[in-house]
C-alpha cells in the first residue's frame, strides 16, 4: 500500500525545488557542485560568549539530498563546507556551522530527500 | 584619563611594538563586538576588565588592574598547522608582559596572567573561530 503522505511530501519537495530555488555552488575544498537551493530561514545571531560579541547572519539551505554529489560520491554536509551564493555581481559566502544545539544538518523532511543545512555569512566577495 | 584606561592604552602600546612571529594591530574597546565575516585576519582586543583597590600602607593603596587581551580569528579547517601558530602567538604575548613594568605606563607591574579556557570551545564549535582571552594583573600603588 501506498503512503499518501509520503506521496504528498515529495510532491510538494518537486513544487519547492521547480519554482523556489536558486543555483548555488556547493564547496568542499577543491570539489564543488551546482545545485538548486531553497533559502529557508534568515535570521542574525550573536554570539556574546568569551567576553566578545561576534554578531552573523545564519541562513538555511534546502538542498536534494540526491543533488550533493563531491567528486562522483553522495555526501552529506560537513562543517566548514561552504556555499557560495551569486547576487548581483557579488559572492556571498555561507560555511556550514551547527546553530545553537542543533547539528550542522538535518533532513527537512521524514523521508530524507531534503536536507536543511546551517550556514553563517563568512565573507562577500566583490566581483 | 581613568587609570584602567591608562593601562589599557599602554598594553595596546606595548602589543603593537612587540617583535613578534605574527604581526598583530591591537585596538582598545569597551564592548568589542565584531561581525563573523570580518574575522578572516587576526583581531586582538584589549578591553579593561577588572579593578580591586585595597590597603598598602598607610598612605598608600593597591590597585590590581585587570586588562583582557583577546586574539581572534577565523579559522579555515581548525587544523593543528592553521591553529598550533595561534597558541604559539598566545603564549609569546603572555611571555612579553610577565615580571615587567609596562614601558608607556612604569607605575604598573605584572603581578598575573590568566588564559582560562585557553581557547574558547563555543567559539570553536559555532563559529569556527580562535579566541584566547588573556587576563594581565597589574599592580599600581599609590
Amino acid at each position: 500500500m501506498s503512503d499518501i503522505l509520503e506521496a504528498g511530501s515529495n510532491w510538494l519537495q518537486e513544487q519547492r525545488k521547480k519554482h523556489a530555488t536558486r543555483s548555488v555552488l556547493y564547496r568542499r575544498g577543491t570539489d564543488s557542485v551546482l545545485v538548486a537551493a531553497t533559502v529557508g530561514r534568515t535570521v542574525f545571531e550573536q554570539d556574546d560568549g568569551a567576553g566578545a560579541i561576534i554578531r552573523t547572519e545564519v541562513r538555511d539551505y534546502l538542498i536534494d539530498t540526491e543533488e550533493l554529489v563531491l567528486a562522483g560520491d553522495q555526501v552529506l554536509p560537513e562543517r566548514g563546507d561552504r556555499i557560495e551564493e551569486i547576487q548581483e555581481g557579488a559572492t556571498f559566502v555561507y560555511e556550514v556551522m551547527p546553530i545553537g544545539k542543533e547539528p550542522h544538518w538535518r533532513y527537512s523532511d521524514p523521508y530524507r530527500r531534503t536536507l536543511r543545512i546551517h550556514t553563517k555569512h563568512i565573507a562577500t566577495q566583490e566581483s | 584619563m581613568s587609570l584602567i584606561v591608562e593601562i589599557a592604552e599602554a598594553v595596546v602600546t606595548e602589543l603593537n611594538s612587540m617583535d613578534l612571529k605574527s604581526p598583530l594591530q591591537a585596538q582598545r574597546h569597551y564592548v568589542p563586538s565584531f561581525e563573523l565575516k570580518d574575522m578572516s585576519d587576526l583581531r586582538t582586543t584589549v578591553v579593561p576588565k577588572g579593578l580591586v583597590i585595597s590597603k598598602s600602607d598607610r598612605s598608600n593603596n593597591t590597585f590590581d588592574v585587570q586588562i583582557d587581551v583577546a586574539i581572534q580569528k577565523k579559522f579555515n579547517n581548525g587544523s593543528n598547522a592553521e591553529i598550533d601558530p595561534l597558541m604559539e602567538l598566545v603564549q609569546e604575548i603572555g611571555d612579553q608582559f610577565r615580571l615587567r613594568r609596562l614601558a608607556a605606563y612604569p607605575a604598573a607591574h605584572w603581578i598575573r596572567t590568566e588564559n582560562t579556557p585557553i581557547y574558547s570551545p563555543e567559539h570553536w564549535d559555532e563559529l569556527r573561530q580562535f579566541t584566547s582571552v588573556l587576563t594581565f594583573t597589574f599592580r599600581v600603588i599609590r
